[in-house]
């Protein structure tokens, strides 16, 4: 695909603005009306999706040139996909996120990326993680466990950590808290450890779609080589490449993908999981962009008109993970969950996607505190998610202020109520 | 000569990055050029080898480091990356004249001698071994040629002995040392290593790194004039595969077949 691909979906903006707010039947309020990070920061119409796609008109007649300036622009986003929600529900034959990413595209193809994103995709290509840090330590979070390692035997479930869960120390609880649960309840756990490789994901959202084919390919081919059956993250971010970027590039893992919450309401289900130590604590929850709208599976059309497309083939947010974690939560005693007013498929982003945590801090931190500020509005004791990328932009903007409001992963407060919570 | 002071140029070519999945690649035949999508330009590993070299000779003896590259539309980013590593200066020829079809290895050479004839000084130039895309080889001995100063090919190692540069020369079963004097062209292979990592405050402070920006005009270069060789056409090459089960009544005769087979195959 490029740029020119969706020239029709470019040309149909009505310029509504309706992707910068949340869907109209679903406000509840002035402060918590905008649902796109970026022109609510910087307030100016190129910043919006709609912005985004006259700026494709523009290049594409050559009315302006990709200079820095408009690069800054085009990676001033979160890649949160709240936009297409919003504009998905009045035009289904416009897919703005995709004009987003092809924008990104051509950055990289014309070499206008960004240093932080090159240094990003440079580490990815010697240590095969976001952070470059050394491969070998990798499965350390894993230590003492006693989990099989799937390069040496045969293991039902693969359960893949992610970059951020397997090197941030500070959420090491997090998937030793996840691993253990799962471990607990009788599944036949596997983990590749140092073997283990970035999902590619992050690469593919500032541009470099080549880097993401590479390792989807490498990717698949470990899952097969390893004879699971499912596939299993605690990352959000992990899961939206699996489930939504795979695809796109043309890959199938072949095997079930869940991200730990569909797993761990599945064994709740079965009885396998049961919560039963009383955590009085008053929680609101938090849906990961890439959990939520942009973990929403993907499936290619090949028509020609967008306005014959079947729903199925619409990315519209509708269908990502919602109630798996609500009914975990649900299910945990004495925890009550009050919602924030931007939930679901038009929950607003922590800032840590597209990019903007590696290139933009200050946005990532605006953006994440603006949640907070959101997560306090309802009296919460506990902002709970289901990625390490939202929770350490959460706690990262909670140090610099003085409010009383703890952030958590659904799997550490789950363990907290199974009386096993781990050592981080 | 003493190397201290010495003055290194490094020539650099911008390449769609070699380590990209095959998908990335589509051989357009009828227009007669490699067509890339999904990956960036970076510096070719070869040239980076050569920018590795240069870091280490100045580490040991100081000098100065100017980049040179040439081409149409030469990525910002992508420079700043290689001379946040520890250059000093960066020269840039960019000509709309200097497109994939417009100009060949020999053009190539003539075009950057002159601008490395045009610089205040030069001690030691260094290139890859080869560019990535096209894997030529021609233009660091073109370079020597027009410049008229020695060449060595193939290094592996390079080190400033006082007048003299003593070059460790990669060969097929080892190396060979060869020594030449100052002024000199090196070609320079991986076995020198990977071009160190820069930190990303020293890429933003690569920004304040003085850039010249030429042209083939200013230089006196008439590209197309000096450009001897057409490409006629480009094809990738079709890979069939054919699998054979090599069997053997003891594990000995099966190694002892499949050494055979793949002997009559002209693999061993």
């Amino acid at each position: 695909m490029a740029l020119r691909e969706y020239e029709r979906d470019i040309r149909g903006c009505s310029r509504c603005s309706i992707c910068k707010w949340v869907p109209f039947a679903q406000i509840k309020s002035v402060d918590c009306a905008t649902v796109c990070p970026s022109i609510s920061r910087y307030n100016f119409h190129s910043y919006s999706g709609g912005g985004r796609l006259i700026l494709g008109l523009s290049l594409l007649e050559d009315r302006v040139e990709l200079t820095e300036e408009v690069a800054d622009i085009i990676y001033k986003c979160v890649m949160c996909g709240a936009c297409e929600v919003s504009c998905k529900i009045y035009r289904d034959d416009i897919d703005v996120l995709r004009v987003i990413e092809e924008l990104r595209f051509a950055c990289v193809e014309n070499g206008m990326m960004l240093p932080e994103h090159m240094m990003m995709v440079d580490a990815m290509k010697q240590e095969d993680n976001v952070f470059g840090e050394p491969k070998s330590a990798r499965g350390d979070w894993a230590k003492d466990l006693g989990l099989k390692d799937i390069n040496k035997e045969k293991a039902d479930v693969l359960f893949h950590a992610g970059c951020r869960l397997s090197y941030d120390e500070g959420l090491r609880g997090v998937v030793r808290g996840a691993a253990s649960i799962l471990s607990d309840a009788g599944v036949d756990l596997g983990i590749a450890g140092a073997d283990e490789a970035c999902c590619g994901g992050r690469a593919f959202e500032v541009g470099y779609r080549g880097e993401l084919e590479k390792y989807a390919e490498d990717f698949a081919s470990r899952v097969k080589a390893s004879g699971c059956s499912k596939l299993v993250t605690p990352c959000s971010d992990c899961y939206g490449a699996f489930k939504q970027l795979y695809p796109m590039v043309g890959k199938e893992l072949g095997v079930e993908v869940l991200h730990v919450v569909e797993y761990v309401e599945m064994l709740m289900g079965q009885g396998r999981i049961r919560p039963t130590v009383k955590v009085p604590l008053k929680v609101t929850y938090h849906d990961p962009c890439h959990l939520g709208r942009r973990g929403e599976p993907y499936r290619e059309w090949e028509g020609e008109d967008k306005l014959k497309r079947p729903s199925a083939f619409k990315m519209s947010g509708t269908r990502g993970v919602y109630d798996a974690p609500r009914e975990i939560l649900s299910r945990l005693p004495a925890v009550e969950l009050v919602e924030m007013e931007r939930i679901r498929e038009y929950a607003w982003c922590c800032g840590a996607g597209g990019g903007v945590m590696e290139a933009y801090p200050e946005f990532n931190s605006w953006s994440a505190n603006e949640r907070v500020d959101e997560a306090l509005a309802t009296g919460a004791q506990a902002i709970v998610t289901a990625c390490p990328w939202c929770e350490r932009s959460f706690t990262d903007a909670l140090e610099e202020r003085d409010e009383d409001l703890e952030v958590l992963d659904l799997m550490e407060l789950l363990a907290r109520s199974l009386g096993s919570e781990p050592d981080a | 000569m003493s190397q201290v002071g010495l003055d290194i140029v490094v020539c650099v070519k911008q390449v769609p990055d070699p380590e990209g999945p095959s998908s990335s690649f589509t051989v357009d035949e009828e227009n007669v050029r490699v067509v890339t999508s999904g990956i960036p330009p970076v510096v070719s590993p070869f040239d980076e080898n050569a920018l590795e070299a240069a870091l280490r000779l100045k580490k040991a003896g100081g000098g100065r480091i100017t980049l040179l590259s040439a081409g149409t539309k030469i990525s910002n980013p992508v420079m700043l990356k290689a001379l946040a590593t520890g250059a000093d200066n960066l020269v840039l020829v960019q000509d709309g004249s200097l497109d994939y079809s417009g100009t060949d290895s020999r053009s190539t050479a003539a075009l950057l001698a002159a601008a490395i004839g045009r610089m205040d000084a030069y001690d030691l130039v260094l290139t890859g071994r080869q560019a990535a895309d096209t894997n030529a080889g021609q233009v660091g001995v073109g370079i020597a040629g027009f410049l008229g100063i020695p060449a060595i090919t193939f290094a592996g190692k390079i080190d400033i002995a006082g007048d003299k540069v003593v070059v460790e020369r990669v060969l097929p079963d080892g190396y060979e040392v060869v020594e030449g004097p100052l002024p000199l062209l090196v070609t320079v292979s991986h076995e020198v290593g990977d071009l160190r990592y820069p930190h990303i405050a020293e890429i933003k402070r690569a920004k304040e790194i003085p850039v010249a920006r030429w042209t083939a005009e200013e230089l006196g270069v008439d590209v197309k004039g000096e450009k001897v060789t057409e490409l006629v056409g480009i094809s990738a090459p079709r890979i069939s595969r054919r699998c054979e089960l090599v069997e053997g009544d003891t594990q000995r005769e099966a190694g002892e077949n499949l050494a055979r087979a793949l002997r009559r195959d002209g693999v061993l």
